[in-house]
């Protein structure tokens, strides 16, 4: 019934639309779902365009949960560039986390604030990457299947979290709850707004974008981690180390990610605990993919994301309406984009009869 | 005290049993979809649809085989997503695949938020079965168990059969492994495609399924836990032969029925370094069977991946 016939050139037109009707039949999706729940869905969207940026105050929320997919993010773009495939921000995120804590529970009274920052913020990169260098070594050297190694690390990851936070850095004062002792002023990173949460971490966050679309389109580890992506075997042939690219894009990748982590206990949390939203790992997933792995336009879905997150984890309190419709919608974005990518490079006919 | 001891490892074993027909069902699936050349990362996804599907009908209509049922019949349809984009439309298999899986944490997050922490009336029921269930060590571990455990027993052998002894077998095979050359014999690569990746849906609603109906029989968000991934990497450690789907999965059900017992009688190891086994030990197995399928050159399914485009041949 469907068929697909090759276009001659690629529709540019279409490659823009594409990406911005998938977003809305995946909010569509997710009105119909909330149908079914009986709850009216212009009801339920409004609210969560209100609760993300209706106000200064949570427009700097949507900023803030921006903040870690952006950084997030732009790391992954440069592995999926490759067609390899890094699941495991959430660990790496994690590691970077603990790693921070590390020197700030320790060295909080003998370093001054920019000092113990800046060696903070290294210890968090330094964490997630070395946690990204597990699978991208047995990927390159044994060819472990990436995909599944890192999503193993990530529960791994969460469970040295925990038992981190159940044992030795549980601070005894907070009568049995997991959570260090709050941060000293040392060790929290500066704002950048008065009266809201954002923090320096966006201009982080907004460097490294630039910086990752720098490599891309100057550099020659850029130019032979398109090729790598376009044809592996061609880029083998023409004398590419796949090895070495994959490895330092997964360094990178889980550094930016393990710095991730680092400044949202820094510049948010100001403790470790348990629920530090490692989740944003998986959610930068679909950042990159829905942004085109342009770090730019990471950027803008960053943003488009963290306001869905936001206005949902408002309307979960205000109108009982369960948190997993951020999951449904942006799954559902997805699948459209997916199955609509198609269409940049082929005609469709349905019946026989031409329909795009 | 060796009656006590020998107890214990018997109980040990059932439960293993238990934890590992979970991810039985899933493996088997996933080799299915997988021999057919369609990589399915979904499982995670499917598999927690069908625990909310299984777990919602039997609570709502006490019908327990029913209820199996339905979570598979869930299973099933999600992973019609999934085939359709990365059959028909030729998408990104990896990317749909975490989708389908961020899809089924979203919609069980929904639609089972009134369930959270309600539960089963009755569980599935354990049917000993005569004679068998006598055989020594063996007997009690195997054979008391519930229904759904033995018809994995008989999946396990009957797949193996259809995979290696049967024209079926033989076309999926073949169009996992040359899909061209399996076209041009006149097999319908499409069709094959779907219908395996359909098989894989149910199997991973079956063992969702039989987590809310046999194992934990409440419901929680999240509640497959990461075994979608685990049966992923298992089914590499199975090196796609159904026959040892058996071993990865007990494994990991082993060793996650002795970490839940060490908590239950109270060890000084931390839960946490405990809870974190079974998923230290896959990680393991996967780096050691990706070294064995190397070194023995039993391959990936070579299409495995790659979408299958027609028209232009």
């Amino acid at each position: 019934m469907l068929r697909f016939e090759k276009r001659e050139k690629i529709s540019v037109q279409l490659r823009i639309l594409i990406p911005l009707i998938s977003i809305l039949l995946g909010v569509l999706v997710g009105g119909i779902a909330v149908m079914f729940s009986h709850v009216n869905p212009l009801t339920v969207y409004k609210a969560i365009f209100i609760g993300a940026f209706g106000s200064t105050y949570v427009f700097s929320e949507t900023i803030v949960v921006a903040i870690p997919l952006l950084l997030i993010s732009v790391g992954l773009i440069l592995v999926f560039k490759m067609n390899y495939w890094n699941i495991g921000a959430y660990g790496q995120y994690i590691i970077g986390a603990i790693f921070g804590t590390y020197f700030a529970l320790n060295s909080a009274e003998t370093m001054s604030r920019p000092i113990l920052l800046t060696v903070m913020c290294i210890a968090g990169i330094v964490g997630g990457a070395l946690w990204a260098l597990i699978p991208a070594t047995l990927k390159a050297y044994w060819k472990v299947n990436e995909v599944i190694s890192t999503i193993l690390l990530n529960y791994i990851a969460l469970y040295i979290l925990k038992f981190l936070m159940y044992g030795p850095w549980r601070n005894p004062q907070n009568f049995g709850f997991p959570l260090t002792k709050t941060f000293d002023l040392n060790a929290q990173l500066p704002k950048l707004v008065m009266r809201t949460r954002i923090h320096l971490g966006l201009i982080f966050g907004i460097i490294m974008a630039i910086i990752i679309w720098i490599i891309i389109k100057k550099t020659k580890f850029g130019y032979e981690i398109r090729v790598i992506g376009e044809n592996e075997i061609a880029a083998r042939y023409t004398g590419i180390n796949i090895e070495k690219n994959i490895t330092i894009a997964m360094i990178i990748s889980g550094g930016l990610a393990g710095l991730a982590g680092m400044v949202q206990i820094s510049g948010i949390i100001h403790m470790l605990q348990i629920e530090i939203n490692p989740d944003y790992g998986y959610t930068a997933i679909i950042v990159a993919w829905l942004s085109g792995l342009n770090p730019l336009t990471a950027m803008i879905v960053s943003f488009f994301l963290g306001g869905l997150f936001v206005g949902a984890s408002q309307i979960q309190i205000t109108m009982k309406v369960p948190i997993g419709i951020v999951g449904l919608i942006e799954s559902s974005i997805l699948f459209f984009l997916l199955g609509g990518v198609i269409l940049t490079n082929y005609k469709l006919y349905y019946k026989g009869r031409k329909i795009i | 005290m060796r009656p006590d001891a020998y107890s214990i490892i018997i109980i040990l074993l059932t439960a293993t049993v238990e934890s590992g027909t979970i991810l039985l069902f899933p493996i088997i699936g996933e080799i299915f979809t997988q021999r057919s050349g369609i990589l399915n990362l979904g499982i995670e996804g499917m598999m927690i649809i069908g625990a909310l599907a299984g777990f919602a009908t039997a609570f709502i209509t006490g019908k327990i085989y029913l209820a199996f049922f339905m979570g598979m019949l869930a299973g099933g349809l999600a992973s019609l997503i999934h085939a359709f984009i990365s059959i028909t439309l030729r998408g990104n298999q990896v990317v749909s695949g975490l989708a389908l899986t961020i899809f089924g944490l979203g919609v069980t997050n929904f639609y089972g938020q009134k369930f959270v922490n309600l539960q089963l009336a009755h569980t599935l029921p354990k049917v000993i079965i005569p004679g068998l269930s006598r055989i020594p060590f063996f007997g009690p571990i195997l054979f008391k168990q519930d229904y759904i455990v033995y018809l994995s027993y008989i999946l396990v052998i009957v797949t193996w059969f259809i995979l290696y002894k049967t024209k079926v077998g033989v076309h999926l095979r073949a169009v996992g492994q040359n899909a061209e050359a399996a076209d041009a014999m006149g097999v319908d690569v499409y069709k094959v495609r779907y219908f395996w990746t359909f098989f894989g849906g149910l199997m991973a609603g079956a063992g969702g399924a039989y987590l809310t109906l046999g194992y934990t029989p409440f419901w929680l968000d999240s509640i497959t836990a990461g075994r979608g991934w685990v049966a992923i990497a298992l089914v590499i450690f199975a090196m796609w032969n159904p026959l040892y789907a058996f071993v990865g999965a007990y494994l990991f059900g082993g060793i996650n029925a002795l970490q839940f017992q060490l908590q239950a009688i109270g060890t000084t190891i931390p839960s946490s370094l405990l809870s974190m086994q079974p998923y230290f030990l896959t990680f393991i197995l996967i780096i050691v069977a990706t070294l064995l399928v190397k070194a023995k050159h039993i391959g990936v399914p070579k299409e495995l991946g790659i979408p299958y485009a027609r028209e232009e041949k």
